[in-house]
């Protein structure tokens, strides 16, 4: 199956006069591509996801597949699949009730719908539930069923809002191989909305991180972890050090710490970010930057070592996979810290 | 005996003693025979019940009266379900409101309705009056006929029925609709297909309520009928306070008891169906 390509162009939702929820949003999804809408609560993701959908209509813009205007189309003929946060499953029909639907409503002959159930129920396992009713599932299973039956009508467009979001945590990892493996197979496009970054991270082909109804970085996950484009990016993807800092004349001071930025920075307020794991118990050399500091605090997690570090007022936080015959340092002792330049964010402070 | 057990028993014997006892009276007054004067002669005879079953009046009573309560059903539903359909999609704040506001005509009693129903309706009511406004010479008569009976009864059991059809829709969400139509349900077919079956434990209840009630309605039809529209509670208080056979009064009873248990029957075995 050949992808298809979606567009959006300066899509934008008003409720009232509040700030809009969806401003000017704009992005061209290649085809076969996996994109995924990270952000906090309220940033507008899921909004996006019922625009392109056609289950909220637009205030402004427009949504092309395949070059072709669909935003005043309702949903039942975009010919979109949907996989719904709480799944949505008709509780009045068994499984296979339920993944037939869509075909039905194609009016398609009765022998090619049983077929083509059974190799949907099958691509995600659940060929053995068939005459089960949703209430009588897993999460997991219900989730399954949710993922056929929107795949089944062989949509242009794969739309999912949160599907992971009500599974456990053992599940949830499992399912993400999978819908992975099913969305490569098939190359389906693919819009999955969620505020799970490690999620985002481990699914998607590229990540638009959104915040206030605009996309705050669009890249490949590579991109959005190493290079965020602002202090949001960096403090939402992953997990950061906030420090305050000054820059002047070329380095950036840290109460009376000194280091070097990756690039030249603009005088004035910044706030450094880096990255806890990127930070190590070594001596620096040329590239990296090393600070002296105080152990304030030490956990130790087994599989890592978390150690809270006062250097120039601030606290540095340094996480480090557990060795063999390296005791954890104590809390007290003075210690040497450092990182490679190149992973030092520098941000100018918006309100210093 | 359990405490608990024990703790039913003063519900029980006051169930017994003014519920249960006087309906068993009742089903044994309708084995006895009137007497011409009033009275009530000796039992266990069949000859009341064997009297209602040659009388072809009685046949049409019990049939007709099944006709207009199936009747007022379907069109209490139909007037019932868009807005019960509404007030359940309406924004949280608003759902209350618009819960009182559906209600709130079971704050004033039948009988006053049924009389507001007489102005209303009447030769020179408003109803009448629109008409000839409108061009009509000869309005059609809306009281003291069927007409006003099922009009006014539609209007008296919708609240009941809009209360029984929210309280069946709990299976309802909007993402359910939703995704039916993602999967390319036009809106109709959203609704035949996803809105209906899940309504339909809702649709039972009401429908069971305003068919039970009206078989029983007694004001309305008496009141709004003018003594032509005869149903079987009108024919029993007829039988019992005017021609005083009582046994006859009896008998009736308990034909109209039947046709609720079988009405509950009917309902019980359908919800199973569309809960399955």
């Amino acid at each position: 199956m050949a992808g298809t390509a979606l567009v959006l162009e300066g899509l934008t939702k008003r409720y009232g006069a509040l700030a809009p929820a969806v401003d000017a949003l704009s992005l061209t999804v290649q085809p076969g591509e996996f994109i995924g809408l990270l952000g906090p609560s309220g940033c507008g993701k899921t909004t996006t996801l019922r625009m392109i959908g056609g289950l909220i209509e637009a205030s402004g813009g427009r949504v092309l597949v395949d070059g072709r205007d669909v935003t005043a189309l309702p949903p039942h003929r975009r010919d979109m699949g949907i996989v719904f946060q709480n799944y949505a499953l008709f509780p009045h029909m068994d499984v296979a009730g339920n993944v037939a639907f869509g075909l039905e409503m194609r009016g398609m002959k009765r022998g090619e719908i049983a077929a083509k159930v059974q190799a949907a129920l099958d691509l995600v396992r659940l060929g053995h539930l068939a005459k089960r009713r949703p209430k009588e599932l897993s999460g997991g299973q219900q989730q399954r069923v949710a993922l056929a039956r929107a795949l089944v009508i062989e949509p242009s467009v794969l739309l999912l809002d949160e599907p992971l979001s009500n599974l456990d945590a053992k599940l949830r990892e499992e399912m993400r191989a999978e819908i992975q493996d099913i969305q490569r197979r098939l190359g389906i496009t693919t819009i999955f909305v969620t505020h799970d970054q490690a999620e985002a991270l481990a699914m998607c082909d590229r990540i638009a991180v959104m915040a206030q109804g605009r996309i705050a970085q669009l890249g490949t996950p590579h991109d959005i972890y190493e290079h965020p484009a602002s202090e949001f990016v960096a403090d939402f993807v992953g997990r950061s050090n906030r420090i305050a800092g000054h820059a002047a004349d070329g380095r950036i001071t840290i109460g009376d710490l000194a280091i070097d930025a990756p690039a030249p920075v603009a005088p004035g307020p910044v706030t450094v970010m880096i990255r806890p794991h990127r930070i190590a118990f070594t001596a620096g050399g040329a590239g990296w930057n090393e600070v002296r500091g105080s152990v304030r605090r030490v956990t130790y997690v087994g599989d890592v070592l978390a150690c809270e570090i006062a250097a120039g007022g601030a606290a540095f936080l340094v996480e480090q996979p557990t060795r063999p015959g390296a005791p954890p340092p104590e809390t007290g002792t003075e210690v040497r810290i450092a990182w490679r330049v190149a992973d030092t964010l520098v941000f100018p402070r918006e309100s210093a | 005996m359990r405490l608990p057990a024990l703790l039913l028993g003063p519900a029980l014997l006051v169930n017994l003693a003014i519920f249960i006892a006087p309906m068993a009276n009742l089903a044994a007054l309708s084995f006895h025979e009137a007497r011409p004067s009033g009275g009530v002669g000796p039992g266990p005879t069949l000859a009341t019940w064997a009297s209602i079953a040659e009388d072809e009046y009685y046949i049409e009573l019990v049939t007709g009266s099944i006709g207009v309560a199936l009747g007022v059903t379907v069109l209490t539903l139909l007037a019932g379900y868009p807005l019960a359909l509404f007030i359940h999609r309406a924004a949280p704040r608003w759902r209350n409101l618009l819960m009182v506001a559906c209600i709130s005509p079971l704050l004033v009693s039948a009988v006053v309705r049924t009389y507001g129903w007489m102005v209303i309706l009447g030769d020179t009511g408003l109803v009448a009056a629109v008409l000839r406004f409108l061009g009509m010479a000869k309005p059609p008569r809306m009281v003291f006929n069927l007409t006003g009976v099922v009009i006014a009864l539609v209007e008296i059991l919708m609240p009941t029925m809009i209360l029984c059809l929210l309280a069946g829709f709990g299976r309802l969400n909007a993402s359910l609709e939703e995704a039916a139509a993602s999967l390319g349900a036009p809106r109709w077919r959203v609704f035949m297909r996803v809105v209906l079956p899940l309504s339909l434990p809702g649709v039972l209840l009401g429908c069971l309520l305003a068919f039970v009630l009206t078989v029983s309605s007694f004001i309305t039809p008496k009141l709004l009928g003018g003594g032509r529209v005869i149903l079987l509670a009108t024919e029993i208080y007829d039988q019992a306070i005017v021609t005083l056979n009582w046994p006859v009064a009896a008998a009736l009873s308990v034909l109209s008891l039947a046709v609720f248990g079988l009405a509950l029957l009917l309902y019980g075995r359908l919800l199973r169906m569309v809960e399955a």
